[in-house]
């Protein structure tokens, strides 16, 4: 294993390969469009920082979104990924190689994820050895927790974000081992680039810092600590603060004060021991040495305690008063079998190798089980940062698999000192035990292929559904739909629809929206919500004084799609409910027994409401097939109540092939009174 | 001589001025049958009731009577301790063995209920508390009171104080043991120990501890119709206490024994069942997690050696 040298590269770009041949297979299937939500969003200000420059995207000031507030993108988003996007189109066509620039962003995600691998080796190699490193790689490369990330057309923030994690901790790890200043800088400015692209850069700026902390309680003060330490909080601070978004924020928040205090403590650390060298009074050293572990240990607990009573955010409590928060089904804590489905075999062995990093302690390896503990804790609280275990589950697992192979795998004679003959293992043992872990794998890998063919690659803009001899039907209405609206709409429409289709909205159709997946303005979605769980008149007065011109919703009754708006129509009253308590009860649409009905015994508020009139027109004449009744709603498995829908305000204007996208146009005001006689 | 308008005005500031004595002296007010006639039946009425009928004598065993007293006593101390507070909202508890008339004449039969008497007129279909929809949480109650009365009342629950007190003995505890074994204080540098704990903590975290604490899932599902326990929840969006429980540790603790035996310098017979141990162990287990997951995940094609 210590003889690889070229081999291991070429093993390395076998496992970039790999990982790029896998996505871009997957993706034959469908045309190059960059799918999923929050994608459109940002390909959309990556094509206006093309466009029109760096500096015009970084005043850019969004008027077709949020109307009629607006919103400041260049001071609320993290432009690193727009920023490498852009730059790799400049240098591409500076080449003359024309690309357009929805190629590169389509393709970005699987380049970064190729860079993720290599820092990943590179890391591991630095905590254990080649061959550890190795292993990571090929882990990292197929795993499915961060293969979700990072598929062709996945165009977000997390796509580069782990690439940069990954290699600030590399380099930072290389600076604690040599101590010299050229790492640390590198390491700042790894971390620069980490700040740019996204929000859980708070995770390494208090990683970090927990890392010296310890290494300073484990009584592992080395001068190497202290220049590297020193060298990243000073340049890594002022670098951080250059992004528009992050602003002043690493000096007056306390998620920040962590690496503050760490860095004073350190100063005054390394100065006692410049002292001690000085002076020799025996008490005088164990008196500072206790003053100051107390003190720290004071500093420290302040710390976390403000930290823990000022940002509630990642413990999910928030939930129970702010229902946005609670709505999205990422933030939910996290079942095993979440963790089993993402990251397999991985799960199991990675404890193992935590205890093998543990018990061969030194610096770098006080680091990672740090990095695994956190991780593990936040992945268990939250399904979303499930994301951010995933490196170090590759990392510890490579390592516990490595110590495996490492003593069954090579023959015993020719190591440098073989044991002695009866203290041998024999060849039968361990050529079994060789043979069962490399199964192992093997389903392992298998898993992940699964996986990703199944659950990971089919762009949620375009559906597809088997029919009974197994052929694939594609239901394209979203396109449809958004297209339509592209086509025969004024250009300065207003359409209102609720916030999960507010970037597609803005990126397919090029229409200005109300609310987006942004939302950022709770009260503005608690009036959309308001609009949508009204009556017809009181929705109408409300879209009157927005200046709405569409009002758009999903509807899976006819294909039986179950997520469309009236599955989501609880969290739209609830929301709705938080701003207006007095207008909307939730208590109002759920039948007298407690539940949630759409046909005949349903609540009149809800059979009455915007929402299921919009959904439910004309769909009372609809009879899907011979055996059920006119009506009858495939999602919710009930023939509706109110069949004879009349549209007082709205007409309808577009339905899409499947029913599934509805368009309604809203009128205008009446030219004459109807209420005066005559 | 009386005019019926004075005569009933001083009537009524009598009976605020009674009722804001008994809240003084208690938030919930308890009336029996006679109380309960006079002041929330018989006008002149210018205040509205809240009233709790229960049954929280111990021969009752109404276990939710008991919890829904403490919710409702905390929402009438709230009241009474606030700042909004006015002589137009009381709150009041009839008990059935002190006011069984009450109840009759109410044709009730079930507790707790909660109902609001309105100063002006009769209590209408919204002024009893849905207990079934909402529960009987104070906040909730608030937010009926709320809907029903115009007055807003914050619920202020009187700090906790088990928590840090526990953690307060809790680090006596420590430092009690450090004091003790200062001179000896080689336990806090072994390896084995910290290795032990972070591995624990891993497992805990990683076998979905925080969903049961979050979500508070039964230990297992008992089918009513078959008896049969299902120890496995049937979806993958939800678990069980029991399947919690069965973890990774096994694989793990099999992984680890691979890697003794290999290196360990023990005899070679000890080496060689830990190495067979270890690998038995990883294999076994595995398989049936796998065997799980398939029970869980519906269409997951692949099965390990042993099904």
């Amino acid at each position: 294993l210590t003889k690889f040298g070229t081999e291991e590269k070429k093993m390395l770009k076998l496992s970039w390969s790999i990982k790029l041949n896998i996505q871009v297979l997957l993706l034959q299937f469908y045309s190059k469009i960059v799918f999923c939500f929050p994608f459109r969003f940002n390909y959309r200000s990556t094509h206006h920082l093309t466009s029109n420059g760096f500096y015009e995207f970084l005043n850019w000031f969004d008027e077709r979104a949020w109307y009629p507030l607006g919103r400041i993108v260049g001071g609320t988003v993290y432009p690193g990924l727009m920023v490498t996007a852009g730059l790799i189109h400049y240098v591409l066509n500076l080449l003359h190689i024309t690309v357009h620039i929805r190629d590169v962003c389509v393709f970005l995600a699987p380049v970064f994820s190729g860079l993720t691998s290599i820092s990943t080796f590179l890391l591991t190699r630095e905590l254990w050895n080649q061959g550890a490193g190795l292993l990571a790689a090929c882990f990292i490369a197929i795993v499915p927790g961060y293969i979700s990330r990072s598929v062709a057309g996945s165009f977000d923030n997390e796509g580069i974000a782990i690439f940069a994690l990954q290699f600030t901790y590399y380099l930072w790890v290389k600076s604690v081992k040599t101590g010299s200043v050229f790492w640390a800088i590198g390491c700042c400015l790894s971390y620069f680039y980490m700040v740019s692209a996204w929000g859980g850069y708070v995770f390494i700026i208090n990683l970090i810092p927990l890392h010296v902390f310890v290494l300073l309680l484990m009584q592992r003060f080395s001068r190497r600590v202290y220049i590297a330490y020193s060298t990243f909080y000073i340049i890594g601070l002022v670098l951080s603060m250059q992004i528009p978004f992050v602003g002043f924020q690493p000096i007056r928040t306390s998620e920040h004060m962590a690496a503050a205090g760490v860095f004073v403590l350190l100063q005054v650390y390394a100065f006692l021991q410049y002292l001690k060298d000085r002076l020799t009074r025996q008490e005088f050293q164990t008196l500072f040495f206790l003053g100051v572990a107390l003190a720290a240990g004071v500093v420290f607990l302040s710390v976390i305690y403000l930290t823990y009573t000022g940002t509630n955010k990642l413990k999910c409590y928030a939930k129970i008063h702010i229902p946005i928060i609670a709505s999205v089904s990422e933030h939910q804590p996290t079942t095993w079998v979440s963790f089993f489905f993402d990251l397999h075999i991985l799960v199991c062995t990675f404890p193992a190798g935590l205890w093998f990093c543990i018990k061969n302690i030194n610096d770098e390896r006080v680091f990672v089980a740090l990095y695994a503990i956190s991780a593990v804790y936040f992945a268990g609280v939250m399904v979303r940062l499930m994301l951010t275990l995933t490196p170090v589950v590759c990392m510890l697992s490579a390592v516990a698999f490595s110590c495996v192979f490492e003593h069954y795998l090579g023959d015993d004679m020719k190591r440098q000192s073989p044991p002695a003959e009866d203290s041998r293992l024999g060849p039968n043992i361990k050529s079994i035990v060789t043979m069962l872990m490399l199964m192992l794998l093997m389903m392992f890998a298998v898993h992940c292929t699964w996986v990703t063919s199944n659950a990971y690659s089919s762009p949620s803009v375009v559906l597809a559904s088997y029919n009974h001899d197994g052929s694939r039907n594609i239901l394209d209405d979203f396109r449809e739909a958004y297209y339509w609206l592209r086509q025969n709409t004024d250009e300065h429409a207003r359409v209102m629809s609720w916030w999960d289709y507010g970037y597609q909205i803005a990126g397919m159709a090029n229409r200005t929206t109300l609310v987006d997946n942004n939302t950022w303005n709770n009260s503005h979605i608690a009036l959309v919500g308001k609009a949508m769980s009204s009556n017809e008149t009181a929705a109408y007065e409300i879209m009157r004084s927005l200046d709405v011109d569409y009002v758009l919703i999903i509807f899976g009754g006819v294909i039986g799609y179950s997520g469309d708006d009236i599955n989501k129509f609880l969290w739209m009253v609830r929301i709705a409910e938080g701003e207006h308590p007095r207008d909307i009860r939730e208590s109002d649409y759920f039948t007298p027994q407690g539940e949630f009905r759409v046909d005949k015994a349903g609540s009149p508020t809800l059979l009455n409401c915007l929402m299921y009139k919009m959904s439910y027109y004309r769909f009372g004449e609809m009879q899907l097939d011979f055996r059920t009744p006119p009506g009858f709603d495939r999602t919710r498995n009930a023939e509706i109540g109110n069949k004879d829908i009349k549209l007082k305000h709205l007409e309808e204007a577009f339905t899409s092939e499947h029913w599934l996208v509805r368009i309604y146009k809203v009128k205008k005001l009446e030219n004459r009174d109807r209420t005066s006689s005559l | 001589m009386g005019n019926p308008s004075t005569e009933d005005d001083t009537l009524l500031s009598e009976k605020v001025a009674q009722l804001m004595e008994w809240t003084s002296r208690r938030s919930v007010i308890r009336m029996n049958g006679d109380k309960f006639r006079r002041f929330v039946k018989a006008p002149p009425r210018n205040y509205s009731m809240i009233i709790m009928f229960t049954a929280l004598q111990p021969h009752r065993q109404c276990g939710v009577c008991r919890q829904a007293d403490e919710e409702f006593q905390a929402l009438a101390n709230s009241w009474r301790y606030s700042s909004a507070f006015t002589n137009k909202v009381f709150f009041a508890l009839v008990d059935f063995d002190e006011g069984s008339d009450v109840f009759q004449m109410l044709n009730m039969n079930s507790a707790p209920t909660f109902l609001h008497f309105p100063a002006k007129g009769r209590p209408r279909r919204a002024d009893t508390y849905e207990l079934q929809v909402r529960g009987f949480g104070a906040e909730q109650l608030a937010r009926w009171v709320a809907d029903r009365t115009d007055v807003m009342i914050r619920v202020i629950r009187p700090p906790n104080y088990a928590g840090p007190l526990l953690l307060g003995l809790l680090l006596a505890v420590i430092g009690g043991l450090a004091y003790l074994r200062r001179h000896n204080l080689e336990f806090l540098f072994s390896k084995n120990v910290w290795a032990f704990s972070a591995l624990c903590f891993a497992l805990i975290m990683t076998s979905g501890q925080m969903w049961n604490h979050i979500r508070g899932p039964p230990y297992a599902h008992k089918n009513p119709s078959t008896g049969q326990i299902s120890y496995i929840h049937g979806s993958s969006q939800a678990q069980f206490v029991a399947e919690t429980h069965m973890c990774y540790a096994a694989v793990t603790l099999g992984m680890v024994l691979l890697c003794e035996a290999a290196t360990s310098p023990l005899d070679i017979g000890k080496r060689r069942i830990m190495c067979v141990a270890g690998i038995g162990l990883v294999m076994l287990f595995f398989s049936w997690l796998l065997s799980i997951f398939r029970a869980k995940y519906h269409g997951y094609p692949y099965r390990s050696v042993t099904p």
